[in-house]
Formats: structure tokens, sequence, C-alpha cells
């Protein structure tokens, strides 16, 4: 166990929330290990998650504690991926092979969109710049010189979260309305 | 002869477009629609009216119902126009079902007609199993043919249509053709089952000798199976062509679902009631009440440094003499009563000083504070030079301030 490659890093960037996918160093030692390291951080009361699209990240601790970043991640996120949605093409295809012109981003130039980013109190390109810098510091994207990023595999916890939030729809509303029974 | 050939395809030949826009219109069409469409696409040396005309009479609009105004291209020259467009229409479950329907009436009336050996009846009943089994055939064919083009669409189609849209439409092919399908010509489906019988009695027909066409009679047992195999192979593949694009429209529809209701939640009441349902957690582990090095450093000198001493002594036995603090308190109390007998006074710190000229200046200052702020009194300053007052151990430079009650 005292032999676990990179643990001081790996604890170091998961801690402050970084997302280890594969274009970090210690990725690889992860996925070897994973159990190992994972028995190491419960033993400090830390959960290790190995996301099904491969990249781990620590488990939150207190999910009722909210950070004033959060909710804006959350808002620019499920933004793109309604305007992916109405891209016509699969969702993840659009975000993931491609990069984006923070430019060209569709968060301050669609009214509807501007406004639902001014309830998280993002108002202006300034606001979406320190919003990416926060993405990329828990390793969601990965920024191409200034103007330009491109979304990283840990982004997939976005995508898993509208899944649930799609499930938990369908739940209650199969709940409200059970089938008839003929 | 009902239409003659030379004159149908010599009119088809110069008004191709003209029937290709009737083909893509859909249901009935008025003959004011039509003479717009023939004005549109106007054919060479020949006027509006003769075109209507011809349409009519080539039978390639026919009237919905006699004497209706309302017309149908006619349903072979639309097969026609599709077979040279290149174009299918997936055939509907429920034909496909009505061909086994229609399947498994003449093979009761072939059985029937073997026992009573009618040999005029079972060439019958032969003749129409072959169309129904070229009908199944074909309508298989075009069925494939129209999926895999919708499939191919799919793929192709940079439209922005968006991805819940194109997974409704997909759905609609998945459950509206291939898996009802598949259901009726799996191995042991209806399909399946009318065909066996078929081939029973077929077999039975040339084993009674009743029908002697020999090779019609092989070709059909032939079909029979090409049928059955190929009905199976077309829809399994229809599936594997469309199970991806289903699964990826899928998942692609429901995170769009998701997304939105997160999007709409919070437009409707706003972040403070958006909830952390739909935040995405983070770990923040941020060391709280962690001692820093200093810290520690001054714990462990004072432990180090810590020298013991004897507890304060405490006295428990009741004091003679009333405190200081008490007496001062109490004489503190008087002064409102004591001065309210003598209100007004011209020069309250004065009177102060010369009315308890034992008190120091500590207590001077409370009694002057106390009256001035007391509720009952109202102090003002007058514009006078100040005066100097010697207290008990000191002296005080004020102004004189008049104290009157309220």
């Amino acid at each position: 166990m005292s032999e676990l490659p990179h643990l001081a890093s790996i604890f170091d960037r998961l801690r402050r929330g970084y997302h280890l996918g594969p274009d970090d160093e210690q990725f690889s030692a992860l996925c070897e290990r994973y159990d190992d390291y994972a028995r190491y951080f419960d033993a400090l009361g830390l959960k290790l998650v190995r996301h099904p699209r491969e990249f781990f990240y620590f488990e939150p601790d207190n999910p009722e504690t909210v950070p004033d970043t959060l909710p804006r991640i959350a808002a620019f996120s499920y933004i793109i991926v309604d305007h992916a949605a109405n891209q016509g093409r699969p969702i993840e295809e659009f975000i993931f092979d491609q990069s984006f012109l923070i430019t060209a981003l569709p968060h301050l130039s669609m009214d509807r969109y501007a406004a639902l980013l001014r309830d998280v109190e993002v108002f202006d390109m300034g606001h979406i710049n320190t919003l990416l810098n926060q993405m990329e510091r828990i390793g969601w994207i990965r920024r191409i010189g200034e103007d330009e990023f491109r979304f990283l595999r840990p982004f997939h916890r976005v995508l898993s979260k509208c899944l649930e939030i799609t499930q938990s729809a369908q739940t209650a509303q199969a709940t409200a309305n059970p089938p008839v029974e003929t | 002869m009902k239409i003659n050939p030379q004159s149908f395809f010599n009119f088809c030949a110069s008004h191709t477009y003209l029937l290709r826009k009737l083909a893509e219109h859909d249901g009935e069409i008025s003959e004011f629609e039509t003479i717009r469409l023939v004005r549109s696409n106007p054919a060479i040396e020949e006027l509006p009216e003769t075109t209507w005309r011809r349409l009519r009479e080539l039978q390639i609009l026919v009237p919905t119902e006699p004497g209706s105004e309302f017309y149908l291209m006619a349903e072979p020259v639309a097969r026609l126009l599709a077979y040279l467009a290149n174009e299918a229409n997936a055939a509907t479950p429920e034909m496909i079902r009505g061909y086994v329907s229609s399947l498994e009436i003449t093979t009761k009336r072939l059985d029937r007609s073997l026992d009573d050996q009618d040999t005029q009846q079972v060439a019958l009943a032969f003749d129409e199993i072959s169309q129904t089994l070229r009908r199944i055939y074909a309508d298989l064919n075009e069925t494939q043919h129209a999926i895999l083009t919708e499939v191919a669409r799919y793929k192709t189609e940079r439209s922005r249509v968006s991805v819940r849209q194109k997974y409704q439409r997909i759905v609609h092919w998945m459950e509206r053709y291939v898996e009802p399908m598949i259901e009726i010509v799996r191995a042991d489906g209806p399909l399946r089952a009318a065909f066996e019988e078929t081939e029973r009695l077929l077999h039975r027909a040339r084993e009674e000798a009743l029908f002697n066409d020999h090779p019609a009679l092989a070709r059909n047992l032939r079909f029979l199976r090409l049928v059955g195999v190929h009905a199976l192979r077309v829809f399994t593949q229809c599936r594997k062509e469309i199970q991806p694009l289903y699964e990826s429209l899928r998942r692609s529809s429901f995170i769009a679902e998701g997304a939105a209701r997160a999007l709409e939640k919070l437009q409707a009441e706003g972040l403070a009631k958006w909830g952390s349902q739909y935040l995405i957690g983070i770990a923040m582990e941020r060391y709280q009440n962690v001692p820093s090095d200093a810290a520690i450093t001054l714990a462990l000198r004072r432990i180090i440094e810590y020298s013991p001493e004897a507890p304060p002594f405490l006295e428990f036995t009741t004091e003679k003499e009333n405190p200081l603090a008490l007496l001062r308190l109490r004489w503190l109390d008087s002064l409102p009563d004591a001065v309210r007998s003598i209100v007004p006074l011209a020069d309250l710190l004065g009177w102060l000083v010369n009315t308890y000229p034992e008190r120091d200046t500590s207590e001077i200052v409370a009694a002057f504070g106390l009256l001035v702020f007391h509720r009952d009194f109202q102090a003002t300053f007058i514009d006078e030079s100040q005066h100097t007052y010697a207290t008990h151990d000191g002296e005080i430079t004020a102004s004189p301030l008049i104290l009157a009650s309220t």
C-alpha cells in the first residue's frame, strides 16, 4: 500500500475537485491499481469514484454545502448540452469531437441563454472566462490558447447528471400515472 | 385495351416533371390545384386544359369517388413512378399480416380442394399462393430499402433538426416497422407457420398427382423457403442497422431532455429554488480547524515555560464593610432624587464639585454623565468661557451647563 505511485499528487489534485482523466500522467496508475487507491482513500474517509467512462474523482463530501461556482458551472454546462441537442447531431459527438471558440459560444449570444446565466450571476465574457478557468481547474476542459477550449472526458459527469434528471422525471411521471390494467 | 401504352408513355415522357410533382403531392388533389401545377410546369405546345384532360383520359389521375372533384394518382402509376425514382414505401406490419391471412385462407381452400380432388380449384389456389408470395417478397424488399434509406439519411443528414425530434422519428420506424415485423416473420411467428402449412399442402398436391406442373410446383416450394428465410434476414439486418442509431439517439435524446428540464427549472423558479438536484457535486476538501505551525509552537512554548503558581486566595467570610464600588453605585443612584428638588441648576459641574468635594474626578464625571443623560432632566450648554473646577484629586476644565427638569 505504501508503494502506491503518485499518491501525494493524486491526493492533492483530487481533493481540490480535479477529475483525473487519460490526459493526466497519474491516470494509468489509477487505472491499474484502482482498488488499492480506493482502499487507501477510504481509510481517510474519502471515496474515490471510477466513472464508467474511465476517469476518477473524489465523491463530494457534503453535497448540501453549495459553493457559488457549482450553479454557474451547471448552468453553463446545461446550456452547451441544450445547444448541442438543437444542432441535430449526437450530443457526445458534438461536445467531444471539436474545439470551441469562446467568442462563438451561444451562452451570451442567445437571449434565452443569457437570461439563464444572469440568474447565476454570469453577465459578460469576463465571467465566462472565469467560469472556464474554474472548469479547467477541475479537469473538465482544456484551453487551447487564449480563445479556444476543448471538453475533456470528465465532462461526462454533466451528461450523466442529465440522464439522471430524465430518469427521475420519468420515474416520477410513471408513479403519478401508473399504467391502467385491463 | 383500356389505355394505349404508346400514348401513355409518350405523355409520361413529355411530362416527367409534372408527374413527379403529382406523385409528391400527398393525398387527394383538386382540379384547381392540378391545373395550377400544370401551369407552373408547362409542356411545350400544349394548353394546360389539354394536359388536364389527358391526365384523366390516360387514368393517371382518377376521381376519389364517381363524380368527385377530387383526384388521386392511380396506384399503378404511383408505384411505377416510385420504381423509376428508386423510391420505396415500407410495408406496414398490417399489410404483411394481411398477406399471411390471405395465405392461410388460400391454403385452407387448397386443403379442401385436395380432399375433393378438384384439380381446377387446386390450380387456382396454386396461382393465388404464387402471387401472394411474390407480393410478400416485393414488399419485404421495398421495406428493407425504405428502412436503409431512412437510416442512411439520419447518418448523413446535418440539418438542424433537434436530436429529440430525430429520436422520435427513429423510434417511430423501430416501433412501427422493424419490431412488429420481426414478430411476424420470426421462426415461430405466423408467417413461418403459414408457409409451413402451404409447403405441406404443395407436397401433398404433388404426391396425390393433383397438380402436374412439377417445375412450377418446385419453383413455388423454393420460393416459399426463400421468402421465409429472406423475410427474417431482411428484418434482422434492418434491426442491426437501425439499433445503434436508435441507441445513440435515445441516449442523446435523454441527455437533451435532462438539460432542458434543468434549464426550465432555473428559468421558472430562479437560482434560489433550483436546488442541489441539478448541481454536479465536486469534492472541495479544505483543511479546516487544523492548527498552523506558529500555533503549535506557541502551545509548546507555553507548556515548556509553564511554572506552577498557587491559586488565588478567595475570602469566603462576610465582609464587615460595604465595598467601595457598591457605595459609589448607591451614591450615583441617589443623585437624581437629590437634584430633582433643586433644579434648575445654573452650573451642574460647579454644584457637583461644591456639594461633594470628597469625590474624585472619575466619580464627578460619572455623576455628571448620569444626570446629563437622565430622562427626567434636560441639559443645556451655555455660551460662556470655560471654568476650571477643582476636584478631590485634580481639576476639570469645562463650560458651565444648565440642568433643568423636563
